[in-house]
């Protein structure tokens, strides 16, 4: 169980306190620590990777311009990956035709450079397999198994009760199980 | 073929994180002792977490914060879910419907559009003794009333989805 967090501590109250007295730089610092997650939530939605960064670019100035609203009861970070989430969202709305395919998207992690083979193949059977749930709960296990975010946290950025991401993380898990057993059965029959 | 319940699927989950209570824990093993197929089950469960360990999250571009940095002064195109070119069609849309009912009222069609909204037909004075209360509806406010309607939602469109996108967009070309 992740320890709960005392919002008054938290140091991006100071950093966002700066911005909004006029120093626009400062607002690299947040971008500099939240870039990963963000651009993470926004690839596991719209499963291509441009699409993503601009995404997550997009939402990352959103959250500029929305700062004074920001009213602190939750983590800085909470709130700008839900802006994520639902800018993500928006462009999967909007790109819906575009759409890649899985087998596309499998090319985009193959193209990493300096990455063992094991590795690549693991992250493209879990891309897979996870290419067959939908982007909340997709969302929702890659920010559970990234191991940062309490069950309350991940509700928030999904937009769902906690029970409720509780329930979908569940199945989704179990689901994810049965797509990866598919997906190496698969593997295996054409070696 | 035999198949795993959903409810035990649940538990396995939950002893596979290690999150069962001692007696649970124990039941489970057992279990586990005699069913192959739950065994087989456990094996992709805890195959799955251990390639899901780990995971790391993915990195953006290395231009990304600089990027994010340069654009800090226009605003987000994804605002709101509406272009200029559709909120132009749905404005034209509103305006016509309000010059419709304009039309339609200034050529009398309603001016003896008066009718009461009855609530005690047959079936109603059947089975309660209190009269319910008749409404008299004058077609021609309500029309008035829509047209009314269509007219503010005319300028809310105008203002979010057409000029505000409008000026945002020079602001942006202004940079």
């Amino acid at each position: 169980m992740r320890p709960s967090f005392d919002m008054t501590n938290d140091p991006d109250h100071l950093t966002i306190d700066r911005i909004l007295a006029g120093e626009q730089a400062m607002y690299a610092e947040l971008v500099n620590k939240y870039k990963s997650y963000a651009f993470t939530i926004a690839q596991k939605i719209l499963q291509n990777r441009p699409d993503a960064e601009e995404a997550a670019q997009d939402a990352f100035i959103k959250a500029y311009h929305h700062l004074k609203g920001f009213n602190r009861d939750s983590k800085f970070s909470t709130w700008l990956y839900r802006i994520v989430f639902n800018t993500a969202i928006s462009y999967r709305r909007k790109n819906r035709q575009e759409f890649q395919s899985i087998e596309t998207t499998v090319v985009d992690y193959n193209q990493d450079s300096g990455v063992s083979l094991e590795k690549t193949d693991k992250k493209k059977y879990i891309n897979q397999a996870m290419a067959k749930l939908n982007e909340a709960d997709r969302t929702a296990l890659t920010l559970f198994y990234l191991e940062e975010f309490s069950l309350e946290e991940i509700a928030s950025i999904t937009g769902m009760q906690s029970n409720t991401a509780k329930v979908r993380i569940h199945r989704a898990r179990l689901r994810l199980g049965d797509e990866l057993k598919n997906i190496l059965s698969q593997e295996a029959l054409t070696l | 073929m035999k198949e795993i319940s959903r409810k035990l699927e649940d538990k396995l989950l939950l002893y596979a994180d290690g999150q069962l209570i001692a007696a649970e824990q124990r039941a489970m093993e057992e279990q586990l002792k005699h069913d192959e197929l739950l065994r087989n089950k456990l094996d992709q469960l805890k195959g799955m977490n251990q390639m899901l360990q780990n995971l790391k999250p993915d990195q953006p571009s290395r231009n990304f914060t600089q990027l994010v940095m340069s654009r800090l002064d226009e605003y987000p195109a994804y605002t709101n879910g509406l272009s200029i070119r559709n909120g132009i069609f749905l404005l034209v849309g509103v305006l016509v419907a309000a010059g419709i009912g304009v039309f339609l009222l200034s050529s009398g069609l309603f001016d003896n559009a008066t009718t009461t909204l009855d609530f005690n037909p047959e079936l109603t004075k059947r089975y309660f003794d209190q009269p319910m209360p008749s409404i008299p509806f004058n077609g021609k406010i309500v029309v008035n009333a829509l047209v009314l309607l269509n007219l503010g939602l005319a300028w809310l469109v105008l203002d979010r989805a057409i000029l505000k996108p409008y000026f945002q967009k020079r602001m942006q070309s202004a940079h």
